[in-house]
């Protein structure tokens, strides 16, 4: 591109917020009640590995792998992609982390034993992505209609893993970082571009997974960790 | 000297031109301005419609009929050129979806772009393109923003010449390559060229568009309102007294005025998702066109605010 310099991300914005927000709510409106079935599945699994329920643990990635694959395929591919062409390569950066996830589900050093901030840090993360987040659009002037819940949208998927994956021990789950961080970026920028106030969340959930990246306390022993 | 029917044709245009320049404020009265296409002579409405994110609406159903809502406003106010892009998201089968509901509109002038860096790939974008409108040919097919622009302009070229299309062009926005835009109108036999051109993005004024008036070249502007972020910051101010002499009635039509009011420039394409922004937008191309002495003012007061 000549003259990148001279262009801004509202250049590339294709749409209106408006387009936007009603794409979510006919998105929404297809998929009622999946909603609240994703959140309080993923709620509860969440819950359950954390009290150590094997079943909970070994549910846990490959929960996550049909979120992304179910975002990417309904949202990006089918919706998302009618009004920004970008989202068919946001898609595959999806899929690829939903096949990354599936593989790395079956890594039998999957465990909680992330040291002690990175582990309360990413619960904290992850219960704002299924919980809180949903709640976000009422700050500005959209409608519960238009809510991005968990598995349903890329923003709460995306930071509940990211979440989620700061509370797992064991270099290779790091490689589960980068499509997440790469989505919160771009989503924080086009939200920014659509002056949209969310756009502080994504951004400030990837300074929140750098700051609990950078932080060296000591691993705490889990039970399953023995 | 030399007279060619391209020659001959644009003294036509510049003929047709040269009341605007004048210094009477009531060069053109009375209906929508007409610009002549220099390279043909035909006229068109100096107001056109854009579509760029306007018309990105996806497959919802109630914006898809909001926007054609907008298009029979547009043609029954007298407009003709539609400008779109493969760029534009789902903008061209939205458009598709609007000629079709109003009927394929003989007034329609098609402007479209390929916009592709495969060489290879422009025929058959083009193509894509017309099957979404629903069209049997477009009008006008630019090059958008130069994407390889010297492997599309030859087969452009040789679709005009084959009828596949009536006129070729080039299109920048907001400022940008405008050297090697000149060095394109300079060097090829093009019909159009599309630039950014408003009240505060004065630019083109120093070369293009004297050179488009030089080469018979036809001129298209977009963004007039700087993707309405124009009327925003204008909104809060008092629209000038004075300007009640052209019959402008709102900032919008203030700063279409000024547009179209430059002799060289052939039609505007402000781009709207509101019906009565787009009746409001036609009307700034009748009444009284400014001449130079209040398009000096219009800026200095714009300027100054």
């Amino acid at each position: 591109m000549s003259e990148w310099w001279t262009y801004t991300p509202a250049d590339f914005l294709m749409f209106s917020p408006r387009v936007y927000v009603r794409l979510i709510e006919r998105y929404n409106q297809d998929f009622w009640p999946l909603q609240p079935v994703f959140q309080a599945g993923m709620l509860a699994i969440m819950v359950l590995a954390v009290r150590e329920v094997r079943f909970a643990k070994v549910a846990l990635l490959p929960a996550f792998a049909v979120a992304w694959a179910f975002c990417g395929w309904q949202f990006l591919w089918l919706r998302y992609a009618t009004i920004s062409w970008g989202a068919t390569y946001a898609a595959t950066a999806f899929f690829l982390q939903a096949a990354l996830l599936a593989l790395l589900s079956f890594d039998p050093h999957h465990r909680f034993a992330a040291s002690r901030s990175r582990r309360y840090g990413g619960m904290l993360l992850a219960l704002y992505g299924v919980v809180v987040h949903p709640l976000l659009g009422l700050l500005s002037t959209r409608s519960l209609a238009a809510a991005e819940t968990f598995g349903m949208m890329p923003d709460p998927t995306a930071i509940t893993t990211l979440g989620t994956v700061l509370t797992i021990g064991g270099q290779r789950f790091l490689l589960l970082l980068p499509v997440p961080l790469l989505w919160c970026a771009f989503s924080g920028v086009t939200l920014l571009a659509m002056e949209d106030r969310g756009a502080v969340v994504p951004l400030a959930s990837i300074a929140f997974v750098a700051a609990l990246l950078a932080t060296h306390d000591r691993p705490r022993a889990m039970p399953g960790n023995r | 000297m030399r007279f060619t029917r391209r020659s001959v044709l644009q003294g036509f245009a510049l003929a047709a031109s040269l009341p605007a320049m004048g210094h009477s404020s009531h060069a053109q009265v009375a209906g929508m301005v007409r610009r002549a296409i220099p390279s043909s002579g035909e006229e068109i409405p100096a107001i056109g419609l854009g579509t760029w994110i306007t018309f990105n609406v996806g497959d919802d159903p109630v914006l898809q009929d909001e926007c054609a809502a907008v298009m029979a406003a547009f043609f029954e106010g007298g407009g003709r050129m539609i400008d779109s892009s493969p760029m534009y998201g789902s903008s061209q089968p939205t458009i598709g979806y609007g000629l079709k509901k109003l009927g394929y509109p003989d007034r329609l002038f098609a402007a479209e772009k390929v916009w592709i860096s495969d060489p290879a790939s422009g025929a058959e974008q083009i193509e894509a393109s017309r099957a979404y409108w629903g069209v049997q040919k477009f009008d006008l097919m630019q090059v958008h923003n130069l994407v390889s622009w010297e492997d599309h302009l030859p087969m452009l070229f040789e679709m005009k010449a084959k009828a596949q299309l009536r006129y070729v062009g080039i299109t920048t926005s907001e400022g940008r390559r405008h050297r090697e835009i000149e060095s394109v109108m300079a060097s090829e036999p093009i019909d159009f060229v599309q630039v950014t051109y408003n009240i505060l993005d004065r630019e083109a004024e120093e070369r293009i568009l004297p050179l488009a008036q030089e080469k018979g070249i036809a001129v298209i502007v977009n963004r007039p309102f700087r993707q309405g972020s124009l009327i925003r910051q204008l909104d809060d101010e008092p629209l000038p007294e004075w300007i009640a002499e052209t019959g402008a009635r709102s900032w919008a039509q203030f700063l279409l005025k000024f547009i179209v009011s430059h002799p060289a420039i052939t039609c505007a394409i402000p781009a709207t998702t509101r019906v009565d922004h787009v009746r409001e937008n036609l009307e700034a191309g009748g009444g009284v066109l400014p001449d130079e002495t209040m398009r000096r003012r219009m800026v200095d007061y714009v300027e100054a605010l």
